[in-house]
This record gives structure tokens, C-alpha cells and sequence, in this order.
């Protein structure tokens, strides 16, 4: 069977009216869960996944999984855009212009472009999926332990780029991630490092709760603070959908988005975060308004987001064709295929063409019956900011401790959760952007990690790093960033005496 | 639309909600459904048989099983959760005599003693570790790599799931018993490790047959030999090490079903005969052939003496091998 012939037996299978039942249930469900602060894809599909045992066929309890992975992708940017609320690390660089666009009162386009930018990158990398599937599985398992360290290490880099004004902030905040990020079981020597005797902290905190604590709960403590004027934000809810130069604004970044998030995101383990970051950077970097970026740019909503939807869509290609999932929600699907007797990996294509093509056609479906879901909803979510904010600040804060106490079902979390709300309030007091803080939480295990097990293999040699083409080629291309920095601010520095003179 | 929305989550908190569900009716044992914690991520291997074992309960017993993982300190989270449980029956712990039982401690302080603070209730199977390589690798034995790793005087590179976990401690006493230097490389997790052997970037590697089967069937990695004593049914035809002349065998990572200590005997009995049941239903030997997991039932005392075997060959080798994780 021919790709095309594949594709079509494929939607022959995903429009039938009960797998047509399923991909809305997923993408309703997905919804929902990405929207609820906290509460994840992975802890969703564990839930549900008991209910699966009734369907006697595979393929519709894993187009539905899939709805709900995909679904929480699509549903993810809402709280980031209108509360501050990464639901998961993807969406921590949605948070930064997104929400402070809500602020100015344009909260509908940012979830208007963050629909329409997540559909077309959706779509674009099922496409790929189709298309390219298996030589793109072999490109993701050349990336070794120094490959991951060379990509983890340029994520960083990318990462300093959101710190706003002040670099020395960006690098205190990025510092301090990386110090919360060495909190439990070192992965290579097995001793557990910073757990004061508490058996909780052994497994390290839990990135939900940091992005949440430290996102959410500190807007919501400062917004107390300040009382008039909050009503001010939430009521200023101005217009629903993007206009034409928004459009016209974020077209190429949502496209940029799209591959950078198809190639990154296929890379098992932080793929989708570090390609919302590179997106990030290269908005900003190519952008001719960089001093927008921060301060609502609607191209740092489209690129990233675009980039992590089309990275979701990517990360099913290791687990159909090679058995390998990315991440746990991921596992959690493959748990369920295993359950029903079906095997993903090499000989999935051959042995179940059924489940192969139709979940792959139920991804086009899915995209589609998301946009239509959710365009909409932008007009119902715009006006949760028209609840008053003594209501809506309680409401946030009980579903986030849920989502947080779900992660890994016990209460130690809900301390930690308001341990990392003082955290947020207090950076937020001193005007510190918190962005790099949750990335470098991410990005620290896996510098730590593949830094060390490469050393291991190279008998100590740095040389590692740069005699492999692929981790030479990523660290030419951090050097070259950070020499292009340094230029870039020796010759600002020559230049702003003329402009004081001018003045 | 909103309704809809309204309503699933309401259903998401009620899910969320019954899992933390009591009920306080003395009537026979089971009553209630009983909870099993699985204290290791959703979706592996343990997850895996854990579910398996969820879907084919109902057909012996009244009451469902409810999973519910608590993963955290390499396991030490969620079984602490089951020793410190009301000790009813209705609190279990699925994955007794993985690593943080038999191998943790001996090599740090444990905040409960595994032994007398839990009642083996039953074996239900044993993951093996299974040593492979790549397939274009010039090894085709145990034997070609030890020859390889003695002429050429270079160290075999290894990537292990985690450091003193089974893999690790099998592979770092196959290198000690042949006389050659196997570096390991510890990952965070099984997946990880086979991923990264899958890529060609160590010389070998070892996992759960769960975890490698996908790539053995895929012509992608040769299985060198099997570390139990005896073959592994569900890779029979993978020879033991000790079939290739090195004298090393472990007991891969054990699982099994506890109850806190406490718990009635006629309580342990029944949950004992039900988890038999399970184990020798038709169906549930097929989903354990696709899980690549093999049945390896023990009754409650067989079992709680299999458990003191395995530990002491652990601690033993742990001793020989001079790992420490401090």
C-alpha cells in the first residue's frame, strides 16, 4: 500500500460516524484540559484510559487519546494568554507577549492568531507525518546524548532572550532555574542531591508546579496588591478577532513556527519547548520592531505557538514508526495501543495499517473540528475577563492546586505550589521577567545529563561536542549567536552617543 | 458548547475525586473497589502489567481495581504511601521487588523496611534484563565483545536505564566477572537508555524485554544474552550468560503485589487466589505475550521467600561490585 492509497483507507476509517464521535469527544475533552490550569494531557488519558477497555476496536480509543494530546495543545495557549498561566513548558513563551497583549486589551486576536496559527501548523506537520514519517525517525535517533546537549545548551542561550530589558536579571532568573532543577536524584551518580531528608523532594519538583507557582499564583498576589486597577485590565476586553495586519504580521511567523516545531519537535524529551523558544528568538532577532517583543507582539504568540502545535503533531512520528514516545503523555497513548494488542514501531504500518492511517486521518479531522471549536470559544474565553476579579482569582487558584496535587497524587505539591507563588510575587515586585526561570527548570537535567553521559562515552574528551557533524553544526551555530550578541551590542554602544546628541 | 464543556469537567473532578474515595461498610471483603498504587510513571512497564491486571480482575472479583500511580524517589514515594495505608485489603502496591526494594537497601537508608513493614501478597512476573547491541555491531555473543574489549584494550560503552538500577549492576557485573572495562552510561529511565542504543551511539545496552523486544522484532538490535539464571520464557531462544561462560546472573526487577503488614490473613488469601485467577486467564496470557512481560505466578509464602533469595543475591553482588551511590 502506497502512502496515497494509505491516506485514504485512512479517512475511509477516521469519518466514520463513531470515530467521527470519538475525535470530537478527544478534541472537546483536550480542550477543556488544556485549558484547566494544571491539569494535564498525560493524567487525562491515564484517567480515561480504563474506559477504553469497553471498545472493542483500537483505533477509536487512540484517535480520542490523540484528540485529547493534540486538543490540549490547542487549549494550552488560552490560560497563558488571559491568565498568565503556562499549562505546560510549551506554553511558558506564549505567556510573555501573550498575556501582556490581554492587558492592552486585545486578548481575542492573541487567541484568534494562537487558534488559527496552532490549525495551520497542526495540519502542516500531519502532512509532513504522512509524507516523511520514517526517514524523519531515523534523523531523531541520530540525536545522541551530545547532540541533546548541544540543542539543550543553544535552548538556553534562546531562553535569555525573554529576560526583557536586563540580561543580568534574564541570567539570575535562568541561574536560579538551573539550582531548582538539580533538587533531587542526580541521574548519573544515583545520590540524591538537596533533599534535606524529605523523601517528596527525592524525585525533584515538578514543572507544572513551578510554571504555575511562579506564573500564575505571582500575577494573581500582585494583582491583589494593585485593586483598581485590575478591574481596569479585566474589563478592557476590546476586540474579538485578529485584523488584517495582525494577520499580515504574524503569516511567516506562524510558518517559521510550523518547521522549526516539525524538525525540533520530533527530538524525544524537550523538543517541543526548545522549539518554542528558537521560534521565539528568531521572531525577535529578524523582527524589525524588537523592542515590541515583551511588551504584546503578536508574532511572539503565533511563532511559538505554531511551533509547539506543529512539535505535538511531530512527536507521534518516533512513536508509530520506531515504538519510542516522547514524552508522557505520549507513553500514556502507547500504554493504551499496547493494552489493545497493538504494537507501535516498525511493523505498525504493516501489521495494523487500520490504526496507522486512520489516527493519522483523524489528526486532518481533529485539526479541523479544533478551529471550529475553538474560534468561537475565543468570544466566550475573552469574556471570563468581565469576571470580577475576587471571584476569578479563587476559582484560578483552586483549579491550579488540583492540577498540581494530580501531577503525582500527593499534598507535598500544594506546598511547594504556594512556595513558588512567593516565588512569582517577589520577582514580579522586583520587575524581574520570571520567563527564563520554568525554561531553564527544563533545559538544566538535560544539559546536566547528556553533558555528563557524553563525557562518559568520550572517555572525558571535550572533544565530543564538535567531532560529531550534527552537535559541530548546532554549536557553530551558538557561537555564532552569541559573537553576533557582543557585535550587535559594541556597536549599539557606539551608536547611542550620536542619538543623545541628536537629542 | 459551554454546557458540554461545564460538564466534562465536572466529570474530570468526580474522576479525580473517586480515586481518593472511601467507603465504610464491613461487609465481605471486597466491598469497595480496592486501589492499586503503581509507584512508577504512567506507561511503563509496571503501568503496563498493572493495567492489564485492572482489565481482567473484574471477571473474578465483585469489586474493580483503581490505579492510581504515585511515582516519585525511584518508587520509595508510593510504596511509603501503601505501608503507612489502613491495612484493609484495600490499598495495595503493585511492583514489590522492583529496584527500590531489593536493591535500594542496600546502598541508603530507607524510611520504611520493605520486608516487615508490607505482606508479599503475590509474584506476578519478572522483567529480566536483556543485553543487546546494535545490528551492525561486530559482536554476535557475549563472547565476540569480551574478545573485542581484550585485544583492542578499549572500554565497552553501556547505556544503562539508571545508576544501581538492574541493567546498571547486571552489565557492571558481566564486565567485572570477564576481566574487561564496560562503562555505563545511566539515563533517566529505560526508555532513554534503549533510545540511545537505538541510535548507535553506545556499543551496547540493556533493558526489560518490553523495552527492547520492539527493536530486537525490528531487525534494529541482536540480543547478546539474557542476566537470569535460567532463559527468559518470553526471549527463549536468547541465551543466559551463564550459557557463554560467564558465571553472572541477577533477578532483573521483580513484580509483584504487597499489602501493608498488618493486613488479615483471609484478606491476603483472597486477594492472592484472585491475582491466581487472573494469572492463568486466556486473555490475560495474550495482552502478557504483546506486553513482552512473562507470567510468573507465586503464591503469598513462595513469594515472600523468593524476595528474601533475590535480596540477598543483590546485596551480595552490590558487595562484590563495590557500588555505592554516596
Amino acid at each position: 500500500m502506497n502512502i496515497f492509497d494509505g491516506i485514504i483507507s485512512g479517512f475511509f476509517i477516521a469519518l466514520t460516524p463513531g470515530n467521527l464521535l470519538f475525535a470530537f469527544l478527544g478534541a472537546l475533552i483536550g480542550t477543556a484540559v488544556g485549558v484547566l490550569p494544571g491539569l494535564g494531557p498525560a493524567a487525562t488519558i491515564a484517567l480515561l484510559l480504563p474506559i477504553t477497555y469497553s471498545i472493542p476496536s483500537p483505533v477509536p480509543a487512540v484517535i480520542m487519546m490523540a484528540g485529547i494530546y493534540y486538543g490540549a495543545m490547542y487549549g494550552g495557549s488560552t490560560t497563558s494568554i488571559l491568565l498568565n498561566l503556562p499549562g505546560e513548558a510549551a506554553s511558558v513563551v506564549t505567556c510573555i507577549d501573550g498575556y501582556k497583549m490581554a492587558q492592552k486589551g486585545r486578548a481575542g486576536p492573541a487567541l484568534g492568531i494562537a487558534a488559527i496559527g496552532s490549525f495551520i501548523a497542526g495540519t502542516v506537520s500531519v502532512v509532513g507525518l504522512t509524507l516523511f514519517a520514517p526517514p524523519i525517525a531515523e534523523f531523531a535517533l541520530s540525536f545522541g546524548p551530545p547532540e541533546k546537549f548541544s540543542l539543550a545548551l543553544l535552548g538556553l542561550l534562546m531562553a535569555v532572550t525573554l529576560s526583557g530589558d536586563s540580561i543580568t536579571k534574564g541570567l539570575v532568573v535562568m541561574v536560579l532555574g538551573l539550582l531548582l532543577s538539580a533538587v533531587g536524584i542526580d541521574p548519573i551518580s544515583g545520590k540524591s542531591r538537596f533533599d534535606f531528608g524529605v523523601t517528596e523532594l527525592q524525585s525533584g519538583f515538578d514543572f507544572v508546579t513551578i510554571a504555575v507557582g511562579v506564573f500564575g499564583l505571582g500575577e494573581i498576589a500582585y494583582n491583589l496588591e494593585r485593586e483598581g486597577s485590575v478591574e481596569i485590565i479585566t474589563t478592557k476586553v476590546g476586540q474579538v478577532f485578529p485584523k488584517m495586519a495582525d494577520w499580515a504580521k504574524s503569516r511567516l511567523a506562524i510558518l517559521r513556527g510550523t518547521l522549526i516545531g516539525f524538525f525540533i519537535g520530533i527530538i524525544p524529551g524537550g523538543g517541543a519547548v526548545i522549539s518554542s523558544l528558537v521560534s521565539y528568538a528568531v521572531e525577535k532577532k529578524i523582527s524589525r520592531h524588537p523592542e515590541e517583543f515583551g511588551q504584546g507582539a503578536i508574532e511572539g504568540v503565533a511563532g511559538p505557538e505554531s511551533a509547539n502545535n506543529a512539535a505535538s503533531s511531530a512527536s507521534f512520528i518516533p512513536l508509530l514508526t520506531l515504538g519510542i514516545p516522547g514524552n508522557a503523555a505520549i507513553a500514556m497513548i502507547f500504554a493504551c495501543l499496547l493494552i489493545k494488542g497493538v504494537k507501535p514501531g516498525p511493523f505498525l504500518i504493516v501489521e495494523h495499517p487500520d490504526v496507522f492511517w486512520g489516527v493519522i486521518a483523524s489528526m486532518y479531522v481533529g485539526n479541523i473540528m479544533l478551529i471550529i471549536l475553538n474560534l468561537p470559544l475565543v468570544g466566550v474565553w475573552v469574556q471570563l475577563l468581565r469576571v470580577p476579579y475576587g471571584i476569578l482569582a479563587p476559582v484560578v487558584i483552586l483549579f491550579t492546586a488540583i492540577g498540581s496535587y494530580s501531577i503525582a497524587n500527593q499534598a507535598f505539591d500544594l506546598y511547594a505550589l504556594i512556595a513558588f507563588g512567593v516565588l512569582g510575587y517577589v520577582l514580579r515586585r522586583l520587575k524581574i521577567e520570571a520567563g527564563p526561570l520554568p525554561l531553564a527548570f527544563i533545559l538544566g537535567p538535560m544539559i546536566e545529563g547528556s553533558m555528563r553521559q557524553s563525557l562518559l562515552m568520550s572517555g572525558g574528551s571535550f572533544l565530543i561536542f564538535v567531532s560529531r557533524p550534527i552537535s559541530f553544526t548546532i554549536v557553530g551555530l551558538f557561537t555564532l549567536f552569541v559573537l553576533g550578541q557582543v557585535v550587535f551590542a559594541v556597536r549599539r554602544a557606539r551608536r547611542s552617543p550620536k542619538i543623545e546628541t541628536a537629542v | 458548547m459551554k454546557r458540554i464543556l461545564v460538564s466534562s469537567i465536572i466529570f474530570t473532578l468526580v474522576a479525580v475525586l473517586m480515586v481518593g474515595g472511601t467507603a465504610s461498610a464491613q461487609d465481605k471483603f471486597p466491598s469497595k473497589p480496592i486501589t492499586v498504587i503503581v509507584p512508577f510513571s504512567a506507561g511503563g512497564s509496571t503501568d503496563l502489567l498493572a493495567r492489564a491486571v485492572e482489565k481482567i480482575w473484574p471477571k473474578s472479583s465483585p469489586q474493580p481495581l483503581v490505579i492510581v500511580n504515585k511515582p516519585g524517589g525511584g518508587g520509595v514515594v508510593g510504596t511509603e504511601f501503601v505501608v503507612r495505608s489502613k491495612p484493609d485489603g484495600y490499598t495495595l502496591f503493585l511492583g514489590y521487588g522492583s529496584g527500590h526494594d531489593v536493591v535500594m537497601p542496600h546502598l541508603q537508608k530507607m524510611p520504611y523496611d520493605p520486608y516487615k513493614d508490607l505482606v508479599a501478597v503475590s509474584r506476578l512476573s519478572i522483567h529480566s534484563v536483556v543485553i543487546c547491541t546494535g545490528a551492525k555491531s561486530e559482536f554476535n555473543s557475549i563472547k565476540d565483545m569480551i574478545a573485542w574489549a581484550k585485544k583492542e584494550n578499549k572500554p565497552v560503552t553501556s547505556s544503562v536505564s539508571t545508576k544501581a538500577g538492574a541493567v546498571d549492576i547486571s552489565i557492571t557485573a558481566l564486565g567485572k566477572e570477564a576481566g574487561i572495562n564496560i562503562v555505563t552510561v545511566p539515563f533517566a529511565g529505560g526508555a532513554d537508555a534503549v533510545t540511545t542504543l537505538a541510535g548507535g551511539h553506545v556499543m551496547i545496552g540493556g533493558g526489560h524485554p518490553s523495552e527492547v523486544m520492539p527493536h530486537i522484532k525490528a531487525g534494529r538490535f541482536k540480543p547478546l544474552a539474557v542476566a537470569l539464571p535460567e532463559r527468559d520464557a518470553s526471549l527463549p531462544n536468547v541465551p543466559t550468560l551463564k550459557e557463554q561462560g560467564v558465571n553472572v546472573y541477577t533477578w532483573g526487577s521483580i513484580k509483584g503485589v504487597a499489602a501493608p503488614a498488618a493486613t488479615p490473613k483471609e484478606v491476603v488469601d483472597y486477594l492472592d487466589a484472585t491475582f491466581k485467577k487472573v494469572c492463568g486467564d486466556d486473555e490475560f496470557k495474550k495482552m502478557m505475550v504483546d506486553l513482552d512481560q512473562p507470567i510468573m505466578y507465586q503464591d503469598s509464602a513462595a513469594f515472600a521467600k523468593f524476595l528474601q533469595q533475590a535480596y540477598g543475591d543483590y546485596g551480595k553482588l552490590i558487595k562484590d561490585l563495590n557500588i555505592s551511590i554516596q
